[in-house]
């Protein structure tokens, strides 16, 4: 009669799992920076076109861009950043992504 | 006496291009440019056009490059392609826009125009570029 192995879990791999968890919840921040050339408006439209956001929200995160040089205008998985980070890139802003704390 | 309109949104979506003889010249010009950035890689422009996303993780991730790479042909074709063109819809108004940035952009990147000190320093020749391009911009932005 075979008998059944139980399932070894040492702690080694139990640490190791709850490692991954940790970092992949953390989330992917997308950021833009500020440039001397790029018209605001321009931005706003960019940000509208790519996001969605309501022209209020376009307006305060360039706003956010231009006095404080960067600002984070999307967070959540590492796949989506770099899409969004891309379409911005493809329109031309500086933009770059960083995981968040 | 009113400013003449580069740009104007109609009631169909449109939007009509009233550019000069001048401005056609220009725009024709930038499109193209950018264009060829994109195919030589030794265009001034060219690494201003492809900047890494995050440099420690784009090295891993070719896809990522090859995919803002074409995305980045498809704007700039479809502006050269449009760039007589007197109404333009949607799709090729934001073509517009994106290949004009990314030219205002290649240009600040190629001459080290980053920062309000440096562009106030530049040549005239370039501010003047620099003021045309910004000009369409903003023009084209107001309809969008």
């Amino acid at each position: 009669m075979p008998s059944v192995q139980p399932l070894r879990t040492t702690s080694e791999e139990t640490e190791v799992v709850t490692s991954e968890t940790v970092a992949t919840r953390r989330p992917w921040n997308v950021v833009v920076w500020n440039d001397p050339v790029t018209p605001m408006s321009v931005v706003v439209v960019i940000f509208r076109k790519v996001f969605g956001y309501s022209n209020n929200k376009c307006t305060q995160l360039m706003l956010t861009v231009h006095h404080e040089g960067r600002a984070i205008v999307w967070s959540g998985a590492r796949e989506r950043a770099e899409s969004y980070c891309v379409k911005l890139q493809v329109a031309g802003l500086s933009t770059t992504i960083e995981q968040g704390d | 006496m009113g400013v003449a309109r580069l740009f104007v949104r109609r009631r169909d979506g449109r939007v009509e291009v009233r550019l000069n003889d001048g401005g056609r010249s220009f725009v024709h010009d930038v499109f193209a440019q950018v264009v060829a950035a994109e195919r030589d890689p030794d265009h001034e422009w060219h690494t201003s056009l492809a900047p890494p996303i995050d440099p420690a993780v784009d090295q891993d991730d070719p896809v990522a490059t090859l995919r803002r790479q074409s995305e980045m042909n498809t704007n700039a074709e479809l502006a050269l392609v449009t760039s007589g063109e007197q109404f333009l819809n949607a799709a090729e108004a934001w073509a517009w826009l994106s290949t004009l940035q990314v030219a205002l952009r290649s240009v600040a990147v190629s001459h080290g125009l980053l920062s309000d000190e440096r562009l106030a320093q530049s040549d005239a020749a370039t501010l003047e570029y620099v003021r045309t391009l910004q000009q369409l911009l903003f023009a084209l932005a107001e309809c969008l």
